[in-house]
């Protein structure tokens, strides 16, 4: 389950931010920015981008208060802001031609890092944005939604606009690509170590 | 059953993985600043015709240059004569040009109101030619170059610092006659 849903955020401050009071609208950002930047930087992996899908996120947010009816958490309805803005951006042509240009080379080894690994991050975390980064921006996606976010093979087609088949051969490309980048965490190597 | 393991394991690491993250991006501060610049970009975007002047200014210059510096001039005998004699005064004038230049562009704001990726990645390539060519120059000086060659390298540098000028200049129109 991802951070964002989990958020509490008081009606009350909904309701003051809804009407425009600034401080409101800085207490929510504040709870919420680390988790909607964190989704959407695993999402779209550049940084510059993911900054301006932030922005849009943000921005949609405080201006759709109004809309916000509270039946479902308020993180889970940022959280689909954030998702539709960021598939909006994986299919757009801007993207497919910068992929084009990232991407010319098909070979994997030679794919630029997209995701820069935070210095506080464990080792193991270290790991796990090493092996996402290695996918493609499709494949990461999919494997986020389906296995962080939750979402089923049916609300991934419908997102992308494709069949269900497409979630699941995306999903499954993505998680042989994952198990072959990802090294067993440490505490398992600890266990098999003999002594 | 190994396969089924594995996906667990995997989705259970990238879980934690959403835990460990602490990376957070700009405070409320940065937040309304670029809200605020968005705000004058959207204005900006109803009388766009400025600003695609601009761009089309950026480009055009961005395009010419390399075929300026690539294409030899090939001019004739008196010409070159003349070319030589005035060669003295020519540089002491482009000194003082380009130093007014780089005055000019120091009095400039750091980051324009509008920043257009065109626009940008020019600015940036221009500042990036100007300080290879001062690390060129550095480096011949040192090594004794002829003073012809520190010469031509110095007007090199003027043609830089006035495209870099015209583009900028070309952007504060831009930006204050929306």
């Amino acid at each position: 389950m991802s951070r964002l849903t989990d958020i509490p955020l008081p009606e009350e401050l909904i309701e003051r931010a809804r009407h425009g009071e600034e401080t409101a609208q800085a207490a929510i950002y504040g709870a919420v920015a680390p988790a909607v930047f964190a989704l959407i930087r695993r999402l779209v992996g550049n940084r510059a981008v993911a900054e301006d899908l932030f922005q849009d996120t943000m921005l949609a947010c405080f201006q759709r208060l109004g809309d916000f009816r509270g039946e479902a958490p308020l993180g889970a309805w940022l959280r689909q802001i954030a998702i539709s803005r960021c598939l909006m951006y994986l299919r757009s042509p801007w993207h497919r031609a910068r992929l084009h240009w990232d991407f010319a080379d098909d070979d994997v080894s030679s794919r630029p890092r997209l995701l820069p690994v935070t210095p506080a991050a464990s080792a193991d975390a270290v790991d796990v944005e090493r092996a996402l980064a290695s996918l493609t921006p499709v494949g990461r996606a999919v494997v986020w939604l389906f296995e962080v976010e939750g979402y089923s093979h049916e609300e991934i087609a419908g997102l992308f606009g494709r069949s269900v088949s497409f979630s699941k051969s995306q999903l499954a490309r993505a998680l042989a690509r994952l198990r072959q980048g990802l090294a067993p965490p440490a505490e398992d190597q600890e266990a098999c170590t003999p002594i | 059953m190994h396969t089924d393991i594995a996906a667990k394991n995997i989705s259970r690491r990238l879980r934690a993985a959403v835990e460990a993250s602490d990376e957070a991006p700009y405070d409320w501060a940065e937040f309304q600043r670029r809200r605020q610049q968005s705000i004058v970009t959207r204005v900006i975007e109803r009388n766009r015709t400025a600003a695609i002047a601009a761009s089309v200014v950026a480009a055009v210059v961005v395009v010419a240059y390399p075929f300026g510096r690539l294409i030899p001039r090939h001019e004739p005998a008196h010409v070159q004569a003349r070319t030589t004699a005035r060669t003295d005064l020519s540089e002491a004038q482009d000194q003082v040009r380009t130093r007014a230049l780089e005055g000019w562009l120091a009095g400039l704001p750091r980051e324009r109101v509008i920043v257009r990726v065109g626009t940008r990645a020019a600015v940036s390539s221009l500042q990036d030619q100007i300080a290879a060519l001062d690390d060129l120059t550095s480096a011949e000086r040192l090594a004794g170059a002829r003073p012809a060659r520190l010469d031509a390298l110095d007007r090199q540098r003027a043609q830089l610092v006035t495209s870099l000028a015209q583009l900028q200049y070309a952007e504060m129109l831009a930006s204050a006659n929306p």
